[in-house]
């Protein structure tokens, strides 16, 4: 990281280093690199092993699907929306750290983000890929999702622009474009130094075609650094975006429970929540199975935790206010619906959803416990969990029981729902696996930038060699 | 039928009958998977629908699927894609229903009511909407059957020639006949001629569901064969003693449309009628009542003799003695009524239900003749031609079987095996015969016991005719070619009287040679097929004179308890059970438990808490030795300690749909107590059943959904409905629509007429092609309604009020639906309808989610791409058949506006009122829903919207509903004070 975005490299009022056991440029591309380049280890076989069985058990439960119809998943009349979309806004959301880490966090230039931004960047992109499947599968004549979008057709006939589900596909699809450049751009230094320590003809050759011809000049490091500010720039509004459009989904029909002004910021923050839950979950495991835990210290993982701290009370309020809303707006059907989602049929996944999001994350006020790994990691977890349970919560309970009590039910998930979700994880840790065997996780280039040694005027004098 | 006369050829392929069209022909009916038979395939199904010799020239043929054979020569007067309608007659028991029947190029596919014929006046009920897919069922019997094997009917016809040599010589001695009741000039002529020509032959009658208490009573009282009509609509005072006479007794479409209309308050706010009911399960009827008495069957006769003697107090004279126990009454209830009664002489009625014994049918006649009712609003009439059913005579018969002395037994129609009572053990006497036949609609119990089986044509495959219970005559003419060409009923009894195989357009019309006299036969025989009936051929009020002798007055019976419960059987949806391979039926909820596919026990709350059974517990009602495993379902206001179960249930072998669902009560049936009695005890099994109930929520949880008030209140603040919702101003940030010019349709259901009887929604399903999706779907919460109705109690758990609604597409004008489908299927026309595009649909449902009446239905499977050949045919062609993944709904019968627009347009007019009906409009017995234009000032529709009863439901999120309602207005006796419930929810 050059000296225009980056400011001195000391850390003021005397705090740890960003990076632990001083290491020198060498040795940290030669950790990174190593990672992949070493032969691969057995254990990633088997990991990958079951992912791609888990992911295949997706692939089936679609095919099954499409085979069949809509109608193999849980969904009844009152409840047209189930597992399927609970599973869409959850990964949507999930897929929020990423480039709020990469965007957000690199235009307020908090320099931690350098140890993590890579690994959540990449589980963005995988969490939004798990998340574009619900939709296009969900429909029930899935062989015409693409009259979605606005594709020139000889019927003249356009999608309805007033509808928040079209509104989804471009908020989801140019989320997951502007993370994926954002992502490839800033890996480019980084698969320059890939190639430069090929060693085989066949990795000389993708990562000198990925590397689009980096040579680490001036000039190259001037228009990259733009080029990253810029997409930073242009990712930002994304990160609140896309969370906001997907809760109009919910905010713009008259249902109960979820026509409501406060579901954009709520939604985003709690996106925000469950993705650096999730961050904090994958990094625990990686930091641990290859040994970077000088590069992403406890340190990196309290910041993290704080964040959830903070946008786990938002959530809190989110869920308070709703319920002093329905009580103050003097809506009978809205009262009915927040005291039926804590007492009502669904009761057990409100607490649920309460207990993990808001009581969960209190923990955290406690430094020690915010040092744990082993609380964050469960906590982490938790977290997750209970973001699921709110999605849940939100489209089933607002759907079982609306303005009319004759056509009231109960929904409940049939075998296929469940193996369709489980899958989703297959492909996710499937890409992942792929993800932490073939490029760098951390991004090295912007590591170095945080290292003392990158600060000519810093404090402990050059130690280069 | 000119079928022998002519050949009716659809090509010149078909004409030479070359290869080429044979194989077309196979693969089209599906020869080869069996799905209806080889016999079918081979008849020009060329229907000659033809109802007379004027229409005999006429041809039509069923629109091919694969490959379109167009008309070589057009037949006149059809055009292809222009349905024509034809009028016909549905007999059900001693009652016929003059009907038309909508047909498509020779293939019928909606029956409606005829509005010439007294007892449908323009109406329908469940039975005859549904009788269009009992013509096309997969699953009806096809061949004839001798001794289990397959037969073909002249080997019948060679077999009877048989019997007839060896019983022309004993006059009959050892054959008996057992038939259903009918009442039919031309069976009452052939019985006759058989009784003639076999004089020692018996000819019983049996139905488990009958009038056959209520004749006897009158039998008893007139000294004469009379048949009871009610005049709902002159009665101001109602009183049903156990009489569901709004949808299960008989006439229930006439009774329904005159109750409605006496009931209407608007006009001055007085003038509505007030009904009190007596009864153990809760009825339509009782949902209907203004004071429900919640009474065991079995004391509804005791109470019969309190009230006659509280009416004799009033100072009239009733002959007879009436020294009964009322100890246990609510006497206030029947001081009340018999004030009531007595301010409304000759202005009150007061029924007995068929269920009820001779005794409380003839308590009720006496209180109508010293009421001065007799005349007024009962008349009696003479039964001409109808045989009704006798249970005395039925045990001697089967006594004789039992004994040997019937040699030969010939069951025409009837499922005596499966529905006579338990205790005669019918399938023992009958195998004891020597010979026996079965004539029925499938190969049913009765039929795979007897040695032959002859396959019954539909009635819309058959010539006959009927008379209606005023005595109005029709004649019943076929719509279709028999598809299994199963004889007739006409045929077969011609067949059993004369021994000749004649063709029953013969036999009726020499019937009706009788009829028709003075000339002109043929003009009038004309005039009365397209009429439906021949007019003014009601019978006249007979003059009675009651014989009163003491009536034995009925014993307390031993108190009920938990050990000692009564046992009730009320013929359900699926009639005595004749229509239980009926899908529609099946699958149509009950109008009060709104369970489908199956019955239940139904018990109060109180009486399952105490026993400690919840719904859908499998437990075993125990009576003598006879044993039913059926599931519990709890049914607030029945009454304490009885318990009711739907007849028609727990069949095997029939057919696809009937086969397992229910259990069969008649297990438990005894012919001494055939509707009801006590004894009996639960005891649990342990096991539970998943039941497909269509509405768990019976609640309406405080909000303003059915609108409801009393007389009084509602003289003292007419707006009463609207003002139950507080709202903000009803605004739109959008401009809005101009809906001021050329039609704007729009609807009215009026609650206070609406009864639940569930014919709309029949309607609507044979309208629009309405999947049905089977028991489990419907667990569910996937039944595909477009229009349902809603019941919602109101009051105390243990003994409520019901309320109906029903509900469909509500067209909002700002319709929640239309601007969140991402691809613009569901849209608004200027018309104001909110339109469906099916095949722009793909099915986010998200339509559905944020529809706040919940109305739309989504496929979540194919459930219309497996259907048998035969059901493809009763669709209809004029709208859509939806697959898999797309979401439906009311359309206000899109294609029936369309029809008459065009048909508007080429004479050079507007549409006038009333000229479109949608078909639930159609179908309601009470007129409760009306359509039409809103945007002209003298429509039906936009008076009603008038009325000061109108609301929208959850108008106050501005949806802005074309469709409206009129709240509900209760006329409670001012004496009752404590049933003045204002509750609505």
């Amino acid at each position: 990281m050059s000296k225009g975005i980056t400011d001195s490299g000391i850390i003021p009022g005397g705090e740890a280093p960003l990076i632990e056991k001083n290491p020198t440029f060498g040795s940290i591309t030669e950790e990174i690199s190593r990672i992949t380049e070493r032969k691969t280890p057995g254990v990633w076989y088997l990991a990958l092993g079951a992912a791609v069985s888990l992911m295949f058990v997706l692939f089936g439960s679609i095919g099954y699907l499409v085979f069949e119809g809509v109608g193999i998943w849980g969904l009844n009349n009152p409840v047209g929306w189930g597992w399927a979309i609970i599973n869409f806004v959850w990964w949507v959301g999930i897929g929020h750290a990423g480039t709020l880490i990469s965007a957000i966090l690199f235009l307020l230039r908090q320099r931690w983000r350098t140890s993590i931004n890579r690994f959540a960047e990449a589980m963005t992109l995988f969490a939004v890929s798990c998340a574009l499947i619900f939709p296009a599968i969900h429909v029930g004549r899935i062989w015409v999702v693409y009259w979605m979008f606005p594709v020139p057709n000889q019927m003249s006939m356009w999608p309805n622009f007033r509808s928040p589900l079209l509104w989804d596909v471009f908020a989801v699809s140019t989320y997951f474009t502007a993370s994926l450049l954002f992502w490839y751009t800033g890996l480019i230094p980084d698969l320059a130094t890939f190639r430069d320590r090929a060693k085989t003809k066949i990795r000389k050759i993708v990562f000198g075609f990925l590397s689009l011809g980096w040579r680490g000049g001036n000039r190259q490091w001037k228009h990259y650094e733009l080029a990253y500010l810029i997409l930073a720039g242009i990712s930002t509004p994304l990160v609140l975006s896309v969370h906001s459009v997907v809760s109009t989904d919910f905010a713009i029909s008259i249902l109960p429970g979820w026509h409501t002004t406060i579901f954009p910021p709520y939604f985003v923050a709690g996106a925000i929540f469950s993705g650096f839950a999730m961050v904090v979950t994958l990094t625990i495991i990686a930091r641990k199975l290859f040994h970077l835990e000088h590069i992403i210290t406890v340190s990196h993982l309290e910041k993290m935790n704080k964040i959830m701290l903070l946008t786990g009370m938002m959530v809190g309020y989110a869920y308070s206010m709703e319920f002093f809303i329905a009580w103050y707006s003097g809506n009978i059907y809205e009262q009915f619906v927040f005291i039926n989602r804590a007492f009502g049929q669904y009761a057990w996944a409100y607490w649920i959803m309460i207990s993990c999001n808001v009581l969960i994350p209190q923990m955290f006020w406690f430094k020690k416990l915010r040092r744990s790994i082993p609380v964050m990691f469960i906590a982490s977890i938790l977290i997750n969990v209970g973001m699921w349970f709110e999605r849940f919560v939100i489209v089933v309970t607002s759907l079982a029981q609306d303005f009319l009590p004759s056509s009231w039910d109960y929904y409940s998930p049939t075998i296929w729902d469940i193996s369709t979700f489980v899958g989703s994880f297959g492909l996710f840790f499937t890409l992942f696996l792929l993800f932490i065997r073939f490029l760098p996780m951390i991004s090295m280039s912007e590591v170095k930038g945080v290292l003392p040694q990158a600060d000519p005027h810093h404090a402990g004098g050059d130690r280069h060699e | 039928m000119e079928k022998k006369d002519k050949k009716y050829w659809l090509s010149l392929d078909h004409l030479h009958d070359t290869k080429g069209y044979r194989r077309n022909l196979r693969d089209r009916y599906h020869e080869e998977n069996g799905e209806t038979g080889g016999d079918f395939t081979r008849r020009s199904f060329l229907g000659i629908m033809g109802a007379s010799l004027a229409l005999a020239g006429l041809a039509g043929c069923r629109r091919p699927v694969e490959k379109i054979v167009p008309y070589v020569i057009m037949p006149e007067e059809v055009i292809p894609g222009v349905p024509q309608y034809y009028a016909t007659t549905m007999s059900l028991g001693t009652s016929a229903y003059g009907i038309i029947v909508e047909s498509h190029e020779g293939r019928p596919t909606k029956i409606e009511g005829n509005p010439k014929h007294p007892s449908t006046l323009g109406s329908a009920n469940i039975f005859l909407e549904a009788a269009i897919l009992g013509l096309y069922d997969p699953d009806r019997s096809k061949k004839v059957k001798h001794n289990g094997a397959e037969s073909a009917y002249n080997d019948f016809i060679s077999f009877w020639r048989e019997q007839e040599l060896k019983f022309a010589a004993n006059k009959g001695e050892g054959l008996a006949v057992i038939s259903e009741s009918f009442s039919s000039p031309t069976l009452m002529r052939l019985r006759n001629d058989f009784l003639k020509k076999y004089s020692n032959a018996s000819w019983v009658c049996y139905e488990p569901i009958s009038d056959e208490n209520n004749h006897k009573a009158v039998g008893q009282l007139t000294g004469r064969p009379l048949q009871p009509v009610y005049h709902y609509d002159k009665a101001d005072v109602v009183l049903s003693l156990d009489a569901d006479f709004l949808l299960t007794e008989n006439e229930n479409i006439r009774a329904a449309r005159g109750f409605a209309e006496k009931r209407k308050p608007d006009d001055n706010k007085t003038d509505m009628n007030r009904l009190y009911t007596a009864e153990s399960a809760f009825s339509v009827t009782g949902s209907m009542a203004d004071h429900r008495l919640r009474i065991s069957s079995a004391d509804i006769g005791r109470l019969a003799f309190a009230i006659a003697d509280a009416v004799r107090k009033r100072g009239l004279n009733i002959p007879g003695v009436f020294e009964t126990d009322i100890s246990d009454f609510n006497k206030e209830w029947i001081e009340a009524l018999a004030d009531d009664l007595n301010g409304a002489k000759g202005r009150s009625l007061i029924i007995a239900g068929s269920r009820q014994p001779i005794r409380v049918h003839q308590i009720a006649m006496i209180l109508n003749e010293v009421l001065g009712n007799i005349g007024q609003t009962v008349t009696y009439h003479n039964a001409n031609d109808a045989i009704a059913p006798d249970m005395e005579a039925l045990k001697s018969t089967i006594a004789k079987m039992k004994s040997g002395a019937i040699s030969t037994l010939i069951i025409l129609g009837g499922n005596p095996v499966y529905n006579a009572p338990a205790d005669l053990d019918f399938a023992s006497a009958l195998s004891k015969c020597e010979n026996s036949v079965h004539y029925s609609d499938y190969l049913d119990e009765t039929s795979k016991l007897t040695g032959w089986h002859i396959p019954r044509a539909h009635f819309l495959e058959s010539w006959s005719d009927a008379r209606a219970l005023d005595g109005t005559l029709s004649v019943i003419q076929p719509m279709i070619e028999p598809l299994y060409g199963s004889p007739s009923d006409t045929e077969l009894y011609a067949l059993l009287a004369s021994g000749r195989n004649q063709r029953g357009y013969d036999i009726v019309r020499e019937t009706w040679q009788n009829v028709l006299k003075g000339g002109e036969f043929e003009k009038k025989w004309r005039k009365v097929l397209h009429d439906g009936l021949l007019a003014d051929s009601a019978l006249p009020n007979e003059i009675i004179k009651l014989n009163v002798a003491a009536i034995e007055s009925p014993k307390s019976e031993k108190e009920l308890s938990n050990d000692n419960l009564e046992l009730n059987f009320y013929s359900s949806k699926l009639y005595d059970g004749r229509f239980a391979n009926n899908g529609w039926l099946q699958e149509l909820p009950d109008p009060i438990n709104k369970l489908t596919w199956g019955n239940a026990a139904l018990l109060s709350p109180k009486t399952a808490t105490e026993l400690a059974v919840a719904n859908g517990e499998i437990v075993n009602i125990e009576a003598g030795s006879a044993k039913l495993e059926i599931p519990v379902w709890i049914s607030p206001g029945q009454a304490d300690y009885t318990v009711a179960v739907a007849l028609g249930y727990g069949r095997g072998g029939i057919g696809a749909v009937a086969d397992g669902v229910g259990a069969n009560a008649y297990l438990l049936s005894n012919s001494n107590n055939p509707s009801f009695y006590r004894g009996v005890r639960l005891t649990k099994t342990g096991a539970v059943m998943n039941m497909a109930g269509t509405q768990d929520h019976g609640s309406m949880h405080g909000r303003p959904i059915v609108r409801e008030a009393t007389l009084n209140e509602y003289r003292s603040n007419p707006e009463f409905a609207e003002e139950m919702v507080e709202h903000p101003p009803l605004k739109s940030i959008y401009p809005e629509h101009d809906y001021s010019q050329g039609y704007q349709w729009g609807m009215v259901i009026d609650l206070n007429a609406c009864i639940g009887c569930g014919a709309c929604t029949i309607a609507c399903q044979s309208e629009n092609n309405i999947p049905i999706v089977g028991k489990l779907q419907v667990s569910k919460g996937r039944e595909m309604h477009w229009i349902r109705n809603d019941r919602y109690y109101v009051g105390d758990e243990n003994d409520p009020k019901i309320v109906h609604m029903p509900v469909a597409c509500q067209q909002c004008e700002n319709a929640p639906c239309e601007s969140v489908c991402p691809v613009a299927a569901t849209v608004h026309d200027k018309e104001g309808l909110n339109n469906m595009t099916y095949t722009r649909c793909i099915g986010t449902r998200y339509c559905s989610n944020n529809c706040p009446y919940k109305v739309r239905r989504f496929n979540f499977f194919n459930y219309t791409g497996k259907y048998a050949e035969t059901i493809r045919m009763a669709q209809n062609p004029d709208v859509t058949v939806r697959s898999r993944g797309v979401m439906e709904k009311c359309t206000f019968c899109t294609q029936r506006l369309n029809r008459a627009k065009i048909k508007a347009r080429q004479e050079g007019r507007t549409v006038r009122d009333g000229e479109i009906q949608t078909a639930c409009e159609q179908a309601c017995p009470t007129r409760a829903i009306r359509f039409g234009n809103i945007n002209d000032p003298d429509s039906i529709v936009t008076a009603m919207k008038k009325i000061d009863r109108n609301y929208a439901l959850l108008g106050e999120f501005n949806v802005r509903p074309r469709n409206s309602y009129l709240a509900k207005i209760r006329n409670p006796n001012p004496k009752l004070g404590k049933t003045e419930d204002k509750e609505t929810g």
